[in-house]
């Protein structure tokens, strides 16, 4: 197993290849990342109903979110706790409750254990049911997202999300209504590393103009100049990255919510609508970002596009796959042609067969199974790009980029993700509240920005 | 689908599969733009939904084309798929991917009006780079117009048998 340290080196900014593909790396991930952060486990549009229920992954944990009779959301293991069957197959329903198919014990909406065939004749009064409910994850809702978590030590949804909030009440309240999911999500395995599209969310606004070239000639508009990285555009004018205590971050170009979609008439005739209820809410800064288009990950594995509003979990399959799940995020109160135009501009552009997303895909594939080869895998990747051009900044919360084409949000969410493997627990973590930017060296850069312009 | 319909009979039948098999020869051969002039009628609704695993009690309704898809396209958003392939800067089809196609099971049944229901049954084999191989097995309800002396289709419906994607992308026409 390769010494964590060098795995992420915070200060040249780079880190070694074993992270897409050593197993010893990737099993500590599962341990010391996925089973103690909040993981994302669907939005309360998916499960309108007491009795709905979605099934779905925490990292490799088959999980069932349950929505109760008192209207709360409970989540758990979706094993039985006599011989370990899965419980539920379905991907979604509703359920007055979940019976094994193996010997046909019956769990409860909550997950309690409720019958045991032949429980007399067979346990003679001696099963204790209380003890053997499905095991529980905890579960919180933050402005209708729905998160779960494993580890009973963890910090609050709340508190996980951390100033980060700041940023996504922008859009996930918005002038009022806030948003949703729509689903059912599109499924599809992908040959690569889970951060490798995490990064790749939460902050890479340079692959955009070569990646995807071809798709953004064809769609034209605001984004055609970045095509094949040919037009003269000065980057520092036209967003910021940002990256926050637990690694969360996103890239933002202004005024390009829409940019992407191509029919977006309704879109972007709500995003006029409500951007100065968003304004007089949140104020002149949170405006501008309501309006532009955001790359995004909340830590760990959920990645979504806002103004595109593709919405994406990567959940991991082992160091070398992801099984890749994309819903549509739209505006609650929006009428239902505005949401279906949404829906199917998301699709059309980072569905399964989206023409952006498959120019994606290929790269994602090929930085992690490089790896494969031991001669390439000794080496560093590099996530420099901006590095001083960046600091604390008076108004935005966390650390902020000098442009949306920068790899601040990469640095800091390879910070938080090195702290999380290094951490026994999160007693640890919480000890790094109050230093965690400390990487972020050019104190002020920002404040030395703001007075020369002035 | 109803035993009554009226078979579309040999000769038309025949006509169909050949339609098909020169079809898949302009798809293989990457004539995109062909295939959509002359195969492609511009009412096209060319879909492929998303079906969820429900449990056989479940009466939800299928999904309808207001719902979530992986295809849900008009004319002109195909022909946008179409150009993509000719901007030369799409990188993973450079070099190119091999792509088969396998229809079989072909039924052409009469609707009226020179207007014809296919059903039909497609295997799709990819192969790309050095080893990656996928294959894709789909049913597809097509509605076809004779057009001068060939077919056009107006309404592709395409029904995938897996729930999850083994591909990085299904950005291929069928």
């Amino acid at each position: 197993m390769p010494r964590i340290p060098t795995l992420v080196d915070n200060v040249e900014a780079n880190q070694s290849r074993e992270i897409f593909w050593d197993k010893d790396v990737y099993d500590l991930e599962l341990e010391r990342i996925f089973a103690r952060s909040w993981l994302f486990l669907g939005h309360e549009s998916l499960l309108p109903k007491p009795g709905d229920f979605i099934t779905t992954y925490m990292a490799e944990d088959k999980v069932i979110l349950s929505h109760q009779q008192d209207g709360s959301f409970r989540a758990f293991i979706n094993s039985c706790t006599h011989r370990g069957n899965q419980i539920c197959h379905a991907d979604s329903g509703n359920a007055k409750a979940f019976v094994c198919n193996y010997h046909g014990w019956v769990f409860g909406q909550d997950g309690s254990l409720v019958d045991v065939p032949l429980e007399t004749r067979c346990y003679h009064g001696q099963l204790d049911k209380e003890q053997l409910g499905a095991k529980h994850v905890r579960v919180e809702t933050y402005k209708g997202f729905i998160f779960g978590c494993g580890d009973a030590d963890a910090p609050g949804l709340e508190e996980y999300l951390g100033e980060f909030r700041w940023y996504l009440d922008t859009i996930w309240e918005g002038a009022g209504g806030g948003l949703e999911l729509l689903g059912p999500p599109m499924k599809s395995i992908l040959a690569c590393n889970w951060k490798v599209p995490t990064e790749n969310f939460v902050g890479d606004g340079y692959h955009v103009g070569w990646t995807h070239a071809g798709a953004l000639l064809g769609i034209g508009g605001e984004l055609a100049g970045l095509a094949g990285n040919r037009a003269d555009i000065p980057f520092e004018d036209l967003g910021y990255q940002f990256t926050t205590r637990h690694g969360h971050g996103f890239g933002v170009i202004n005024n390009a919510a829409a940019a992407i979609h191509v029919k977006r008439d309704g879109w972007a005739k709500y995003l006029a609508d409500t951007r100065a209820e968003v304004g007089r809410k949140f104020g002149p800064e949170r405006e501008e970002l309501y309006v532009g288009h955001w790359n995004c990950s909340i830590f760990p594995s959920c990645s979504f596009l806002y103004g595109t509003n593709t919405f994406k979990v990567w959940h991991p399959r082992g160091p070398h796959e992801i099984e890749v799940w994309t819903y549509t995020m739209v505006p609650r109160d929006a009428d239902a042609e505005t949401k279906n135009s949404i829906q199917r501009e998301a699709s059309r552009s980072f569905g399964t067969a989206g023409t952006l997303e498959s120019d994606d895909g290929e790269n994602m594939s090929s930085a992690t199974h490089v790896n494969r080869g031991t001669i390439t895998r000794d080496g560093r990747i590099d996530s420099s790009m901006g590095v001083g051009f960046e600091g604390p900044h008076p108004i935005f919360p966390g650390i902020v980029g000098s442009s949306f084409i920068g790899e601040t949000s990469h640095r800091g969410f390879y910070r938080f993700w090195k702290e999380m493997l290094d951490a026994p627990d999160w007693k640890t973590v919480k000890a790094n509240d109050d230093t965690w930017d400390s990487i972020f060296t050019n104190r002020d850069y920002w404040s030395d920005k703001i007075d020369a312009a002035e | 689908m109803s035993v009554k319909q009226t078979l579309a009979g040999l000769d038309v039948q025949s006509a169909i599969e050949m339609h098909y098999r020169a079809e898949v020869r302009l798809l293989q051969n990457g004539q995109y733009r062909e295939w959509l002039t002359e195969m492609v009628d511009e009412d096209i609704h060319y879909w492929m939904p998303i079906y969820e695993q429900r449990l056989i009690r479940d009466r939800r309704p299928d999904p309808t084309p207001d719902d979530a898809a992986i295809y849900n396209d008009d004319y002109g958003e195909l022909k946008q798929r179409v150009e993509r392939l000719y901007s030369g800067t799409v990188w993973m089809e450079d070099p190119p991917s091999k792509i088969r196609y396998f229809v079989s099971n072909v039924e052409a049944f009469h609707a009226g009006d020179g207007e014809f229901d296919v059903f039909s049954n497609l295997a799709i084999y990819r192969n790309r780079r050095q080893l990656e191989m996928t294959v894709h097995t789909l049913g597809r309800e097509d509605k076809l117009r004779q057009v001068g002396d060939g077919f056009k289709v107006f309404r592709r419906k395409l029904i995938l048998d897996a729930r999850v994607t083994q591909d990085k992308n299904l950005y291929f026409f069928c």
